[in-house]
């Protein structure tokens, strides 16, 4: 779902009433090497960041950088709404952020492989403004630099 | 939106949707609706198989040549028996027992917890507060005062996180004991299950309602937003 028509009425309306972006046009680009040559960069809007990084208060705009490497453990979720069901992310941190997927997917030679850190927002961002103008764009710069082909973006 | 500012500065993109409204307005380049619960973006936890399919089904967008798209993932099962939005607390009457003693209960959940520590290699949701587990049988005490009266305060909150912050914050980690304690007792709980035995049973949950209450109480919008994220 969330098919809108299922959700609890409260929810449907509330989701609803979001002022969303209304966009005409769309920015497009060809990944320049299929996927089995390509490196992807997972980017997740779910709030990740290591454990020892600085928690994501709501409505930040920045970004956290997430080393590929690291371990589950050390993977902490500050993006805490009850809006979303948490025992999924507490279960399997995959179902948000499928980083053990992609490793599988390279091991496989699905994908070339994967570049050496992810990035992570803040979900449920009314005002979008500094993301567009910033640490997007920043990202962006450093996903270049890291040989990113392609990039996958994960919600929660 | 992220999606278009990363692809109009060179990096093809493929995204995860889980409002479909939303995204035929956005219009990122390529996006894959998938029919799953907020919370479940690759579908089921521990269900690698499903993952792939979700991750491979986005992946092949990248192969479109001119976009935006937006594509269905074709697998509409519900994942599990999961309803389509969490359980809040007003939608769970609490049990006459849930008005019990929340220190007590914390200190056997914080034992169960360290037999969830155990068996996940340390991997825990538990850690946003910055307080130590074994310290949260004072901080529930903390939660019950703060309910109570609104004021008191936890020895070692950080100086740059203000008190609502903490306060929710020190929640998240009370519902992360208690919600993995229970998935580890109870592995096949729906999350709309655990989340009925925390506000219908437990005291902590009757604490967390409490405290919910007193924050919405102020006039302050950032009790009111911490309130918000405690309970509804």
């Amino acid at each position: 779902m969330p098919r809108l028509d299922r959700l609890p009425e409260a929810s449907r309306k509330g989701l609803l009433a979001l002022p969303v972006q209304v966009n005409d046009t769309t920015p497009f680009v060809r990944p320049a090497r299929p996927l089995a040559a390509a490196r992807l960069a997972l980017v997740t809007t779910a709030g990740l960041h290591l454990r020892s990084d600085r928690r994501f208060g709501p409505g930040e705009q920045t970004f956290r950088a997430i080393p590929s490497d690291t371990p589950a453990a050390e993977i902490l979720q500050s993006h805490t709404s009850i809006g979303f069901d948490r025992t999924a992310i507490l279960r399997d941190l995959n179902v948000t952020f499928p980083i053990d997927r992609v490793r599988e997917l390279v091991a496989r030679g699905v994908l070339g492989g994967l570049v050496r850190e992810a990035y992570s927002f803040m979900g449920a961002l009314r005002e979008v403004a500094k993301l567009e103008s910033e640490s997007g764009p920043e990202v962006a710069r450093r996903l270049r630099d890291a040989g990113a082909d392609v990039a996958l973006l994960t919600p929660t | 939106m992220l999606a278009r500012v990363l692809e109009a500065h060179g990096i093809a993109t493929t995204s995860i949707s889980l409002v479909r409204e939303h995204t035929e307005k956005i219009k990122p380049p390529r996006a894959l609706f998938v029919p799953f619960p907020f919370g479940h973006a690759l579908g089921r936890p521990n269900d690698a198989a499903l993952q792939h399919r979700v991750l491979t089904a986005a992946l092949d967008l990248l192969a479109a040549p001119a976009g935006p798209v937006l594509a269905d993932f074709p697998e509409d099962a519900e994942p599990g028996d999961e309803t389509p939005g969490p359980v809040q607390a007003s939608a769970v009457q609490a049990a006459a027992a849930a008005a019990g003693d929340a220190v007590a209960e914390t200190k056997d959940v914080l034992r169960a917890h360290a037999r969830w520590l155990a068996v996940h290699g340390g991997r825990t949701t538990f850690g946003l507060s910055g307080i130590a587990a074994e310290r949260f049988p004072d901080v529930v005490g903390f939660l019950q005062r703060f309910a109570e009266t609104g004021e008191g305060d936890v020895a070692g909150r950080a100086a740059d996180v203000s008190l609502p912050a903490f306060v929710r914050w020190a929640a998240d980690d009370l519902k992360s004991l208690y919600y993995e304690s229970r998935v580890l007792s109870q592995p096949a709980a729906t999350g709309a299950e655990i989340a009925r035995w925390f506000w219908g049973e437990t005291a902590a949950g009757h604490v967390l309602r409490r405290v919910r209450d007193r924050l919405d109480a102020s006039e302050d919008p950032r009790w009111k937003a911490a309130a918000f994220g405690v309970a509804r």
